[in-house]
């Protein structure tokens, strides 16, 4: 590793804005896959359901996950942007 | 150990004339041992500074108790042993029985853990903090301490003037440390010098009586010092110095173990009833341990003698000696009680019995919780729940409904279909008997509790705020609601009876699935699955508009009646919506972060409408 590399790693430690912008974006990521895998259940379910009534229901489901899903990337996208525009003064 | 008095009502049990003697009576016997004694003055400041590191370093460690403490303690706490080495270790590490006691009551009265798993910190936390006396022993006395205290302080200071909670954090750490070293230096150069000018163990008592007369002492040192740790190192500088003999020394050690119970039982005062039942527990401990010590004095002397000759301590250091019979006999207490713990833990629940409670009074805000931000976040979740258990009983009675029926598994429609009959129900009585003081003790809580919060504890905890004036806003609405919904639901006119059974069902739908949701637990999909209350009743909104063109248009209902109808489902929608968003703040149990990534991608409403449009895409007889 060399020494811009360590400083780097070093000046993300110890900025407060880039610690907190990175576990945002972690517990995001975890919400967003356990609503992948919850659209994927719902979608498995529609796909042996013949009740039209429930499956209606499922549908809406989906859609509604769905929606969350793409908010969630949203958020992600944008907290990734803001990585840019944060101050690079190291906070002691 | 240390204790700083605990906030809220346990204030309220101290007896105030007793309180206005005893410091003013210990001011003047200092005062006139300061004027005899310069040594003595040496000896008690030096207590006084380690108290004081004791206090930095409690400070210091609160820093650190957030979500990764919380974590350790959930996983470490499901089985007896891994409760118990949890005590041993965190006292080891913090050197500090009292903050692990502080921690173990705020959050058993939080209900994070079960009092089984408490009682097993503790135990275990009894033995941890004998390590002290063997850091004290064996290293304190050896090397000049204060040499490294200074560094210490210097060092610590400098972390303490940073922004960083942090380093902050570490500073008073540091610096608690530096403290504790300096005390102990003081402390030992005070015996030092006093013994030129006295001769203290000329008045050491031999036998039973001289056990009973120093356990006495300990005890009641430790009471006036809040500190089992101080009175250990007092008494380990004094045998190092001569000034007691060891047998005075271990009737010492059992009295400090005995009194530091009684922090133990003062800190209780303010929590809940496991948190007395801890106390119970603690004092059942140390009592059962001081009698066994105290009765088997000279046999256990003899073992600690055969042991420590074996550990190659030299049989004239008392000290370490004395560090030995510490952990000998704390080992002792647990070896004994720890076969009883499921009978003691059963015994207490049986005779230590909750205050009995009006559904208005907190059920979870105690003062043992207020201190660390995790237990107190919890504590007002759990709080703010009662609140919408209380308030979820009000908006079902505000629909004519009961909510056992809305919450048992039986058809919505049905239910609302034979409930006809209008309750007669005051909803602002019943606001102001079981909700408005609740809230109000809530929010008392959340301002105090804020002021040692981080930034996002305190944001979570204006959202929990927020969630909680959602809860009294719903039943606001439902007021609203409740007068015209009574006056229609038993209408002549079928149409407008069938439209406000139709916000009766919507509404008590909410209340199920918010149920359902709740018994499901945290899991993120489950949470936002509340914002499909949303969809549906802006589509229920959406549709009432085309119907409500036909009824008026075919005459089926008076202008009036259309009117109240409009007014009635947007104040049924606003229900809807303040339950949902108080819903997803409440009932997700993850960690603070989680939920707030939840938050940040729950739908408005522009989103809301824009998954109606695609519901209504992807029906086969859509129209483009």
């Amino acid at each position: 590793m060399n020494i811009q590399k360590l400083l780097e790693k070093a000046e993300s430690f110890l900025n407060a804005d880039e610690r907190k912008r990175k576990e945002k974006r972690k517990h995001l990521k975890h919400v967003i896959k356990k609503l992948k895998k919850h659209e994927k259940s719902l979608v498995n379910q529609l796909d042996s359901e013949v009740d039209p009534a429930i499956r209606d229901e499922l549908e809406k489901e989906i859609t509604l996950a769905h929606a969350h899903r793409k908010k969630g990337l949203k958020v992600l996208k944008q907290l990734k942007k803001d990585k840019k525009s944060l101050p690079q003064s190291i906070e002691i | 150990m240390v204790r700083k008095a605990a906030p809220l009502s346990a204030h309220a049990h101290k007896d105030p004339v007793f309180k206005k003697i005893t410091l003013p009576a210990i001011f003047a016997i200092l005062a006139y041992g300061f004027w005899v004694s310069p040594d003595f003055k040496e000896i008690a400041a030096g207590v006084a500074i380690f108290l004081f590191g004791m206090l930095s370093l409690e400070e210091g460690f609160k820093a650190f108790i957030g979500g990764v403490l919380e974590r350790l303690l959930r996983r470490t706490t499901d089985k007896l042993w891994k409760s118990l080495s949890f005590g041993v270790v965190s006292t080891t590490l913090m050197q500090s029985s009292s903050l692990v006691s502080v921690i173990t009551i705020s959050f058993l009265s939080a209900g994070l853990i079960p009092l089984l798993a408490g009682v097993g910190i503790i135990f275990g936390a009894n033995l941890g903090t004998t390590t002290g006396a063997w850091l004290v022993a064996g290293f304190g006395l050896k090397v000049n301490i204060s040499a490294y205290a200074m560094p210490m302080l210097v060092f610590g200071i400098l972390l303490i003037f940073q922004k960083s909670k942090g380093l902050k954090g570490w500073g008073y750490i540091l610096s608690g440390l530096g403290f504790l070293f300096l005390g102990i230096h003081y402390m030992k150069e005070g015996f030092e010098a006093f013994k030129d000018t006295i001769d203290l163990t000329a008045y050491a008592v031999e036998g039973y009586p001289g056990v009973f007369l120093f356990a006495l002492i300990g005890l009641a040192a430790t009471v006036v010092m809040q500190s089992s740790h101080a009175t250990l190192v007092l008494i380990i500088t004094a045998l190092a110095a001569r000034q007691i003999t060891y047998e005075n020394a271990l009737a010492l050690a059992i009295g400090s173990n005995i009194g530091t119970t009684i922090t133990a039982i003062i800190g209780s005062l303010g929590s809940n009833v496991d948190g007395r039942r801890l106390a119970g527990a603690h004092l059942i401990f140390n009592l059962v341990t001081a009698i066994v010590a105290i009765g088997m004095i000279y046999q256990l002397t003899h073992w600690v003698g055969v042991l420590s000759a074996w550990l190659g301590i030299q049989n004239d250091d008392y000290a370490l000696k004395l560090a030995v019979f510490h952990t000998v006999f704390n080992l002792l207490g647990i070896l004994l009680m720890l076969p009883f713990i499921n009978i003691m833990v059963r015994f207490l629940q049986r005779v230590i019995k909750p205050r009995v409670r009006s559904i208005a009074q907190p059920r979870h805000l105690h003062a043992a919780t207020i201190e660390l931000p995790d237990a107190a976040i919890e504590a007002v979740r759990l709080e703010t729940l009662h609140l919408y258990d209380n308030a979820s009983s009000i908006i079902a009675a505000g629909l004519s409904l009961h909510l056992s029926e809305i919450l048992s598994g039986r058809p919505i429609d049905e239910i609302v279909a034979k409930a006809r009959k209008p309750m007669t129900f005051d909803i602002d009585e019943n606001y102001n008997e079981s909700v408005k003081e609740l809230y109000g003790e809530i929010v008392r809580f959340i301002s105090r509790a804020q002021s040692t919060m981080s930034p996002e504890q305190s944001e979570e905890l204006f959202v929990l705020r927020a969630a909680g004036r959602d809860i009294v806003e719903a039943i606001k609405d439902t007021k609203h609601l409740h007068k015209n919904l009574s006056y229609y639901m038993v209408s002549e006119n079928e149409e407008i009876r069938k439209e406000y059974d139709q916000i009766r069902s919507s509404l008590a739908t909410v209340l199920r699935k918010l149920d359902e949701v709740r018994q499901q637990g945290s899991d993120s999909s489950t949470i936002l699955s509340l914002d499909a209350l949303k969809v549906a009743m802006r589509e229920y909104d959406r549709d009432l508009d085309k119907r409500l063109n036909t009824l008026i248009r075919d005459d089926l209902i008076s202008a009036a009646m259309s009117i109240s109808l409009m007014n009635d489902s947007g104040y049924a929608y606003d229900v809807t919506k303040s339950l949902v968003r108080m819903g997803e703040a409440f009932f997700s149990t993850g960690e603070i972060n989680v939920r707030e990534a939840e938050r940040s991608i729950a739908l408005d409403k522009g989103e809301i409408d824009e998954v109606l449009q695609q519901s209504d895409n992807s029906k086969p007889n859509s129209k483009p």
